[in-house]
């Protein structure tokens, strides 16, 4: 019932992301989840759901395997530790992580498809694009937080 | 914990390896067949926001184009009540350029400006004056027919007194049978001839033209018809009603002539 939840809500994670824009941008909403599953599940399944919504994304993205597996696997495993280790959750502490994590996301990102394919855009411009996403999904880290230990 | 940083060791590794593997051979898309169930999804979801959008937008785009339409029909409106605006002054003057012509005493032809401010007086100012060697007690006339006779003249406008004005005078006569009488305003929009003697037959609708005997009207020029005759006062004279042919209303366009 739980997957079901899950693969119900990747799935239509994935349709918002493909519909909505902002200044002519597409947010970066996979990410959220991948942070969400690892600070509610923990790291090794964070780890997991992000690799496996990183697949998703990679297949979905026709250009290849692997950038968004890595970057949401790390999304997944390292937004558990944030809480469990090192803080312990605030609503600012949510906005900055979040604001982090989706910065973060977008250079692995970038930098593994210019390092493995081919520049996908100027820095400038691949810099303003994660920046803006990184404000849309601010409001996120005031809703999503820790599971109760 | 070290092991699960092994994990994500040999995660980072291997995915690493992935990518170094495909950069040199062809990319590799193991979820690949998810995408038409994307497309299929996106296509119901525009399908569907398309069904409730549509209305709308047929709605908005007639609601834009009967904005315009509208726009578009008061614009042709007045420019059609500009070409029959345009089609009437042709049409006045015409009938002055005929009555210019006709009229060897023409002096000058004038536009009404205005009418005068005192509301018991039928008088109207026109727009020519000394300069258009305009002077009292001149005639007036329009198309229709007598207008009245110039008041006072003021540089270069003039005051009409128009027939209906109670100061208003003309020697007069009936078309038709010739009697001669005086034709005079009674303040409101009709005029009486007066001294016409009791024996004389007038019917309602005789027309009435000046006679010219007082040297200040032309004779023949058509001022109005009887409208009404009373003979039931006692006296020697007639109480004739005239309904002049010029309507006050109407006033537009007026032709000074020179004294009889």
């Amino acid at each position: 019932m739980k997957f079901l939840l899950w693969a119900i809500i990747v799935f239509f994670t994935f349709v918002a992301q493909a519909s909505i824009s902002l200044f002519d941008i597409t947010p970066n909403l996979t990410v959220v989840l991948a942070f969400y599953a690892g600070i509610r599940e923990g790291e090794i399944k964070g780890l997991f759901f992000g690799s496996l919504i990183g697949t998703v994304e990679d297949s979905l993205s026709e250009a290849f395997l692997g950038p968004h597996l890595l970057s949401k696997g790390l999304a997944g495993y390292l937004s558990s530790l944030v809480y469990s280790r090192f803080f312990i959750w605030t609503p600012l502490l949510g906005v900055i992580s979040m604001i982090i994590f989706t910065f973060a996301d977008g250079i692995i990102v970038f930098m593994l498809r210019s390092i493995f394919d081919g520049m996908p855009a100027s820095v400038g411009a691949a810099l303003y694009v994660i920046f803006i996403q990184s404000l849309m999904n601010a409001p996120f880290g005031l809703f999503l937080r820790p599971g109760d230990k | 914990m070290p092991k699960k940083w092994l994990f994500l060791f040999l995660f980072v590794i291997i995915t690493l390896s992935l990518m170094t593997y495909q950069s040199n051979r062809q990319h590799w898309f193991p979820l690949k067949f998810l995408n038409n169930t994307f497309n299929m999804f996106h296509d119901l979801k525009h399908s569907f926001i398309d069904s409730i959008k549509s209305p709308f937008q047929k709605m908005l785009i007639r609601e834009e184009e009967n904005r315009r339409l509208q726009a578009e029909l008061a614009k042709l409106l007045q420019e059609q009540q500009q070409y029959r605006e345009v089609l009437l002054e042709n049409k006045r003057l015409k009938d002055i350029l005929s009555l210019k012509e006709k009229e060897h005493r023409y002096v000058a032809s004038a536009h009404v400006i205005a009418r005068s401010t005192d509301r018991w007086s039928n008088t109207f100012i026109i727009d020519k004056g000394l300069p258009h060697g305009i002077e009292k007690d001149m005639a007036v006339v329009s198309n229709q027919g007598l207008a009245g006779k110039i008041s006072g003249v003021s540089g270069s406008y003039s005051y009409l007194l128009f027939v209906t004005d109670m100061s208003f005078s003309a020697a007069a006569r009936l078309q038709e049978s010739r009697v001669e009488g005086v034709i005079a305003g009674t303040g409101f929009r009709k005029c009486r001839l007066k001294y016409i003697p009791y024996e004389e037959e007038v019917k309602k609708g005789d027309i009435v033209i000046t006679s010219g005997l007082d040297l200040l009207f032309p004779p023949g020029i058509p001022v109005g018809y009887v409208s009404k005759v009373d003979k039931s006062n006692i006296g020697i004279f007639q109480d004739i009603e005239v309904l002049p042919f010029v309507d006050n209303t109407q006033l537009e366009v007026v032709v000074i002539i020179k004294k009889g």
